[in-house]
């Protein structure tokens, strides 16, 4: 299947006129999505992500509730149209599964739950397209629709993905790298240059992961500045719609700091 | 049934004994539960015991026809599913997080990691395959089951001979292990599994092979499945304390030469057991 | 002291007869051939040693088990888990979670009640254990109405045990908690519920002695005096 398709041909250009550490285009849609309290949606190239946050809202069931913290719940929903082929995934699926546990165990440290104990935060995760980096995607569009909710982070989570061509890393994968190469993906909190997320489900050499795991971590650094940009621009957009009266010196200046 | 969480004495205790790199089972930081592993009569059944987390793992072979898509592999599959034998946590039917975690961890690591050479479980292409099947069955959790299963399920699949079979023309003859001596299957690289604790003080180091209080209070798992060639096959942090990348490529570190310890002891104990085997040549 | 099995007679009989845990008198006459019995017999319904006090007139089944079952005036550690109303719900390790009221404590008062938090350790005794009622505790003894050691246990550390070896160490015959107790100071409250609070001034020490006790109880191994002697040694224990 490989050899049909060229990875990385000699001019250094991938299969979609990319280079070898380039990222695939992003576009951020911050506004809102029906009753959500906070909605995102990203697309890395074709793959497009779909997260709606509600919360923090009164637990469904008393079981679940967590007496000095609130309890994150995550769904994940492919849509059956969102591959090549039509196929409908059910929700009882272990990959779909383990895709929500990954995401609920991501942000676990970087919302503030402490805030608000007894109660939930529900994250509605759909995913429309599906391109190569499907939890890079769902990890950035979570972390958009939480700071758009206004439920308070530590700290933006950027994810990006990578893999290794024999010995040439690259980054941010689509569907077709993906199947051939090892990969990882990793989340990275971009203040602090801590990963929250590593997963890696290919054979990598030592040595090559080392090398492709550096490049992963510091190309969130370009990903939080797309984020950010998207959610300044949403913020600007929200404050000059609150009301002429206010004055917005002070805000400006403390959003041009980060 | 969630138990209920650890009172606060055991949780205070633990976080101070582990600031000290003192465990509660007198072990080291990055020491691992000495692995027992028990032969079954039977090729391919073994027992793996990491102190008292007990895991059973079994392997048979059956032959089948092979799907259209892929005529020339055999096909591995693994089935794995905690019961409430193994902790009260654990409810039968419904798939806990932590199950859904286990079990998706020991796919990657026993099946997509290509451990199995698949295309010598072919017999007749497009008509007569080899269909491996792992069942693990975990008996006990006191902790880090996860490594436990891992290492059960790979030395069943080395410790599992399969029967010689005769191809002529298109008849297929399977020949009884008392008629002619099974062949073991082609296994490409042992993955061994090695998980990691942390916790959400940072001056706390990372713990290899949690005990079940230790995994309980921790507030991140590190999982390094790699084989004794410096290949890593997967590496899982989900969630969890952010660690930076330098703490995570010590980890990998750690991990490798671990792992080149676990694969002498495990050559050891299935050479040991091989041996006690009667295999006669007529 | 005879091993005895489940469903097996008992020649139990005197005047004033009060059967312990594991024994039970059958409703209606025993039918079973080879019993010459008159009355309502005797049977045990527990696997376990028979033991009967020195004139006959008690007698008990002594046998090992990991969960406990509540009788009245047992001193137990437990668990708070939540706050109900006016009082605490504690986990004992029985079926039910047993209720600790709020003013159950020495000196308590409508306005000056304890504080405790969810995943405090308390050390109580249990006022009542009916197979129809859910248990209830008390923090205070019952006759002197003063805590005599019950209430919060701080710091410290928790260690499970079978319950026939929270019974050996509450035996001021046995020898592990004197022997550690020469070798280290040690603090030590044993519930009847097959746990164990120790505390000691260092670290080691506390570990030493959870290991001590996890190597000396009957379902781990059952260590002798030596054996411990010797393991102590060996953990290095100043």
């Amino acid at each position: 299947m490989g050899s049909r398709v060229e990875i990385l041909n000699e001019g250094g250009f991938r299969s979609d006129g990319r280079r070898q550490y380039e990222l695939r285009e992003v576009t951020i849609d911050l506004s809102q999505q029906g009753q959500a309290d906070g909605a995102a949606v990203i697309t890395h190239g074709l793959t497009r992500v779909m997260v709606s946050v509600f919360g923090p809202r009164e637990a469904k069931s008393r079981s679940q509730t967590i007496h000095d913290r609130a309890n994150i719940n995550v769904e994940v929903a492919i849509s059956p149209f969102s591959a090549g082929e039509r196929r409908k995934r059910s929700r009882g699926d272990k990959r779909i599964l383990e895709m929500a546990a990954t995401i609920k165990s991501t942000f676990e440290p970087v919302v503030q739950t402490t805030l608000y104990p007894r109660s939930q935060i529900d994250v509605f995760v759909q995913v429309l397209q599906q391109d190569g980096g499907l939890l890079q995607g769902c990890i950035n569009a979570t972390t958009l629709a939480l700071v758009n909710a206004g439920i308070p982070l530590l700290d933006f989570v950027c994810a990006v993905s990578g893999g290794v061509y024999s010995t040439s890393p690259m980054l941010d994968l689509t569907l077709l790298e993906e199947n051939d190469l090892p990969n990882l993906t990793v989340a990275v909190m971009p203040k602090t240059g801590k990963s929250t997320l590593v997963t890696m489900e290919t054979r990598l050499h030592v040595d090559r992961f080392e090398e492709i795991f550096k490049l992963v971590c510091s190309a969130s650094h370009a990903l939080h500045q797309e984020m950010k940009d998207a959610v300044r621009v949403r913020t600007t957009s929200l404050v000059t719609a609150m009301g002429t009266t206010q004055s917005n010196v002070g805000g400006d200046t403390m959003m041009d700091e980060s | 049934m969630r138990p209920p969480s650890p009172s606060i004495p055991e949780k205070e205790f633990l976080f101070a004994s582990l600031k000290a790199s003192l465990r509660l089972d007198g072990r080291q930081p990055l020491q691992l539960r000495t692995p027992e592993l028990t032969f079954g009569p039977e090729l391919g059944w073994v027992e793996c015991a990491l102190g008292k987390t007990r895991v059973l793992a079994q392997v048979d072979a059956k032959m089948v026809k092979p799907p259209p898509e892929r005529p020339f592999e055999g096909m591995v599959s693994i089935h794995s599913e905690i019961s409430p034998i193994a902790s009260p946590e654990y409810e039968f039917g419904r798939a806990s997080e932590e199950e859904v975690t286990m079990t998706r961890m020991l796919d990657k690591v026993l099946r997509r990691s290509d451990t199995i050479d698949k295309e010598s479980l072919c017999v007749i292409a497009g008509q007569r395959v080899w269909h491996v099947r792992l069942a693990i069955h975990c008996l006990s959790d006191e902790g880090n089951m996860l490594d436990c299963a891992c290492l059960a399920g790979i030395v069943a699949l080395r410790h599992f001979r399969r029967p010689e079979i005769e191809v002529v023309g298109d008849e297929v003859t399977i020949h009884d292990p008392t008629e002619r001596a099974p062949i073991p299957l082609a296994i490409h690289h042992s993955p061994f599994c090695f998980t990691f604790a942390f916790f959400a003080d940072t001056s706390i180091p990372p713990i290899l092979d949690p005990s079940h209080l230790e995994q309980r209070l921790s507030a991140g798992l590190v999982s390094i499945a790699l084989n004794a060639q410096r290949e890593i096959c997967v590496l899982q942090k989900l969630g969890g304390v952010p660690l930076a990348p330098d703490s995570i490529l010590n980890l990998v570190e750690i991990a490798v030469s671990r792992a080149k310890e676990l694969d002498r002891l495990v050559d050891d104990k299935l050479k040991v057991d091989w041996s006690g085997r009667r295999v006669e040549f007529r | 002291m005879s091993i005895i099995l489940p469903g097996e007679h008992v020649p139990a009989r005197h005047v004033n007869l009060k059967l312990g845990p594991g024994l039970l008198q059958l409703s209606s006459p025993d039918k079973r051939r080879g019993i010459a019995d008159e009355g309502l017999g005797i049977i045990s319904t527990k696997a376990g040693t028979l033991h009967h006090s020195t004139n006959q007139s008690k007698w008990w089944i002594e046998n090992n088990s990991r969960r406990y079952v509540p009788a009245q005036q047992e001193s137990v550690i437990g668990v708070i888990i939540l706050r109900s109303g006016e009082g605490f719900r504690v986990d004992i390790g029985s079926a039910h979670t047993a209720s600790l009221d709020g003013l159950a404590f020495e000196g308590a008062t409508k306005r000056n009640k304890p504080n405790l938090k969810i995943g405090c350790l308390v050390y109580a005794r249990v006022s009542l254990a009916h197979k129809d009622m859910e248990p209830e505790l008390e923090c205070f003894d019952a006759q002197t109405r003063k805590a005599e050691g019950f209430g919060e246990l701080k710091e410290g550390f928790l260690v499970r045990c079978s319950l026939k070896m929270s019974r050996l160490l509450l035996d001021p015959k046995h020898f592990l908690l004197p022997l550690l107790g020469h070798r280290f100071p040690l603090e030590a409250a044993v519930g009847m519920n097959g746990r164990i609070w120790v505390n000691t001034k260092e670290m080691k020490h506390t570990i030493a002695a959870t290991r001590c006790i996890e190597a000396v109880d009957p379902d781990g191994g059952g260590m002798d005096e030596r054996g411990v002697k010797e393991f102590l040694n060996a953990l290095d224990v100043e």
